[in-house]
């Protein structure tokens, strides 16, 4: 959260469908056509910290006329929403995008959309859960488990590393939190005897 | 700023504040009384029992000058049955604290019981909560349970009840099955409806438990707070809007653990 958040700023890089209301001269280059002025109608993907200002109503005209419209981008689309509504654990939301959840939460602020946030709220809590598992098996898995232990690691390798690659930087930020966890509790459980 | 640690205490601090739990011992050779800033420890008279700090208490040990009576909740069968209760009885919740004011059958009325220490105002935190000596209730974990026992299990393992691989297993059994209850209360973070209050009940977890899960609670309940953030903004503009702004959610929303 701030000015220096680097997250924060990679989040706003994200591009957002926007479909220009206006006839825009010597804006062609934005839809790879510099010569052309930008046609009303037409549709291109801008990052989000300049379609968000192109979406604001255009101050001292009538009410809902904006440069632009914009539309949920494709890592909130409907498919995406109902692959998380059927099972938050499967969807690996990385390859939607590295900061899916800080892109929601942006576009949450423009559009109100309870449904959506009910369901990220889900997928959120569900999958932190999911998170604190492999967390804490990474943790007490890696210094000196017996092999039985290795064994049913779910940590490492297998599924566990498929859905740990899917992690969006929240996630990613909350596993290292429950990871940090789980190893200091083990390493005092392993002081324990030396003092 | 300056201290690169997450708030809350860590497991080395809540360890060392365990070791004001009392305990009891008994004391192999006399010792007349200490006066701690705590208190004064009672004097020790060989076959008589005496409650005192578990530092203390682990230093005679060390100097095998006293034997430990490890606390009846660490007894085999009583963890066998708090095992039982936390996966099977009462999979939902966490065991109970320990009741504040121990009893004891009385016996010269049968069916009847009598608080075990008389004539003493009730008190809720160690070392006037007596939740690891002798006279603790089996069956409940008290506050600092998986440090005492892991404390105890460490260096008092010939006083134990029984062999102490055994009671170590067990001991790590119940974690385990506590760790996976707070997972699974994580996962209802996110379905939280507007009437219920909340989602986890952290009544009796231990301080370790807490010292463990506090980064990672702390952050799934943040995010989950963000995620609903502008939906929570738009529902307070649309009550204050209809004339009654109520101020509750917002304590609700900053709740921590």
């Amino acid at each position: 959260m701030g000015y220096y958040d680097v997250d924060e700023i990679l989040t706003e890089a994200e591009k957002i469908p926007c479909t220009f209301n206006l006839t825009c001269p010597d804006l062609g280059y934005l839809d790879n056509n510099p010569s052309a002025p930008l046609k009303s109608g037409t549709e291109v993907s801008l990052p989000l910290w300049l379609a968000e200002l192109l979406a604001l109503p255009i101050p001292g005209s009538e009410a809902d006329s904006a440069y632009a419209t914009i539309e949920l981008p494709p890592p909130l689309s409907q498919e995406v929403v109902q692959a998380l509504k059927a099972d938050p654990r499967a969807v690996p939301l990385r390859d939607q995008s590295a900061h899916f959840y800080s892109l929601a939460t942006r576009m949450l602020d423009l559009f109100d959309e309870k449904e959506l946030t009910a369901v990220l709220r889900k997928t959120f809590a569900v999958r932190a859960g999911e998170i604190a598992l492999h967390a804490r098996k990474g943790a007490t898995g890696a210094g000196g488990g017996t092999a039985e232990d290795k064994a049913s690691n779910l940590g490492v390798g297998g599924a566990g590393e498929e859905f740990l690659r899917g992690l969006d930087e929240w996630e990613r930020r909350l596993f290292r939190k429950a990871h940090d966890g789980a190893k200091s509790g083990k390493e005092w459980m392993d002081g324990v005897k030396k003092h | 700023m300056a201290l690169p640690l997450p708030p809350g205490l860590t497991h080395a601090e809540v360890a060392f504040l365990s070791e004001m739990e009392m305990v009891t011992v008994v004391p192999r050779q006399r010792l007349e009384s200490i006066k701690l800033l705590s208190g004064a420890t009672p004097p020790l008279r060989p076959p008589a029992r005496a409650d005192l700090p578990l530092w203390l208490a682990l230093l005679l040990k060390k100097q095998r000058r006293a034997n430990i009576v490890p606390p009846p909740w660490l007894h085999p069968a009583s963890l066998h049955d708090l095992i039982h209760r936390e996966t099977k009885s009462d999979p939902e919740k966490f065991s109970a604290p320990p009741p504040p004011r121990p009893a004891r059958a009385h016996a010269s009325a049968p069916g009847r019981s009598r608080p075990l220490y008389d004539g003493e105002s009730v008190s809720f935190s160690p070392p006037f909560l007596h939740g690891c000596t002798a006279a603790a209730p089996a069956g409940y974990l008290p506050y600092h349970w998986l440090e005492v026992a892991e404390t105890l299990l460490a260096h008092a393992a010939d006083d134990m009840p029984a062999p102490a691989g055994e009671i170590r297993g067990l001991v790590r059994d119940l974690v385990e099955v506590r760790a996976a209850k707070m997972r699974a209360g994580i996962g209802r973070a996110g379905v939280l409806g507007d009437e219920d209050g909340g989602f986890l009940d952290l009544t009796g977890v231990g301080a370790i438990e807490l010292a463990e899960n506090r980064g990672f609670v702390l952050g799934v309940v943040d995010g989950v707070r963000r995620i609903g953030a502008s939906a929570e903004a738009s529902r307070r503009e649309e009550e204050e809007a209809g004339g009654d702004g109520e101020e509750e959610d917002e304590d609700d929303e900053d709740m921590g653990i």
